[in-house]
């Protein structure tokens, strides 16, 4: 059974943004600017770290990064266990695809090192006005439509790709009329409000 | 040393909150765009859009307070990556310089405030914008974002999202930050002073 999600995400935007900013601005995690939060970064800053601490290397990390270990990524991990254990949402799911995920998380990870950001960074510096973080935020957005429309292509050619997740964590009524949204969207001609715009199908 | 400690569990602090929003909304960034493709489904598309605004407001509210300072981007700019220093005294100094105090240097400063411009870096929207076009982290920018978005929605979530569906249990997310977690040391060890002498 889904549970009902108890944070609305635009409260998540708001308040997310608000500590990132924050955590610049008050506290002086700098440099480099709209450093506050960043999965790939903050990872990379912690390898290097513990592999420097390790090993006596001197791999390079961000500036910041010196004064403090980034443990942003396990404290993530972290967090999200607390809450889904507190709400009774902690469930097992076996990997249907292990190496492909894999393979996955480590492009994403290198693309998201050559770029300096995460999506959630990339958005980050875009909000602070960043020339190129509007650019990367851009392409993401050029990126995630072309693969969702190429999942949805495969999938109505019946080709096999990484599943797609249709959004789960919707509350009820909104999930089923997503489910009746998605099936009505494989029929050619499916009169979902607002997709007229859309490309014949 | 305390130093070293507090700023660790201060960042620490943060990921654990975030990371306990984010499971109680379910945020992803990538999630957004491909929800309201697929399903017009709008509401994580309001998370993004307004963490997007939140950070704008504030960052420009700061900018005016000279709590931030004004100098992006600073990529491609390997000194920042790399150089400590001089960076906390020129902020003492320039909020000892600037316009202190009182309602009227407040109104001051908000009027000087500049959202989208940023003196100096090389790839301001005014300062240096065509140098930027010309940049090879211009590119980089476009097509690295573009491919991050791709294998984002086919993993089936961005970078944080895989985070909490790995601690509520999948296994496939797992794998994913296992990825991770080795492309992070690969990228310490082989890629990142190639990386940082592409971009100089």
């Amino acid at each position: 059974m889904q549970r009902r999600r108890t944070l609305k995400p635009w409260l998540f935007g708001v308040i997310a943004g608000s500590l990132f900013v924050a955590v610049e601005a008050l506290a002086g995690v700098y440099p480099p600017s709209a450093y506050g939060f960043c999965l790939t970064c903050h990872a990379r800053d912690l390898a290097a770290t513990v592999l420097n601490a390790l090993f006596g290397t001197n791999l390079q990390t961000a500036v910041i990064a010196r004064r403090m270990v980034m443990i942003t990524s396990p404290a993530v991990l972290l967090g999200a266990w607390l809450a889904a254990r507190r709400f009774g949402e902690r469930r097992v799911l076996p990997s249907d695809r292990p190496l492909s995920y894999f393979v996955l998380g480590f492009a994403v990870m290198i693309t998201g090192l050559v770029i300096f950001g995460c999506p959630t960074r990339i958005v980050l510096r875009a909000g602070y006005g960043e020339w190129y973080g509007l650019v990367a935020l851009a392409g993401m957005g050029v990126g995630i439509t072309a693969a969702t429309l190429l999942v949805r292509w495969a999938g109505r050619a019946g080709i096999a790709l990484p599943r797609l997740r249709v959004p789960r964590s919707a509350s009820p009524g909104r999930l089923a009329r997503s489910a009746s949204a998605l099936g009505s969207a494989d029929r050619p001609g499916g009169t979902v409000p607002g997709r007229s715009g859309e490309e014949g199908s | 040393m305390t130093e070293r400690i507090l700023y660790t569990l201060l960042i620490g602090a943060l990921g654990v909150t975030v990371g306990y929003l984010a499971q109680r909304s379910r945020m992803c960034f990538v999630a957004g765009l491909r929800d309201y493709i697929l399903v017009r489904d709008r509401e994580l598309l309001t998370g993004l859009f307004s963490f997007l605004l939140t950070v704008w407001v504030l960052t420009s509210v700061f900018y005016a307070l000279d709590l931030l300072e004004q100098r992006m981007p600073e990529y491609g700019d390997v000194q920042v990556m790399t150089a400590v220093e001089e960076r906390p005294a020129a902020r003492a100094a320039a909020r000892a310089a600037g316009p202190s105090g009182g309602p009227a240097g407040l109104l001051e400063s908000l009027r000087g405030a500049r959202l989208l411009q940023v003196p100096g870096g090389g790839g301001s929207l005014r300062g240096g914008g065509l140098r930027a076009l010309l940049g090879r982290f211009f590119w980089v920018s476009v097509g690295g974002g573009a491919l991050i978005g791709f294998l984002a929605v086919l993993a089936g979530g961005c970078v944080l999202r895989q985070h909490v569906l790995c601690a509520q249990g999948n296994r496939n997310a797992l794998l994913f930050i296992l990825g991770f977690y080795a492309a992070a040391v690969v990228f310490a060890l082989v890629l990142f002073d190639r990386i940082l002498w592409f971009y100089g």
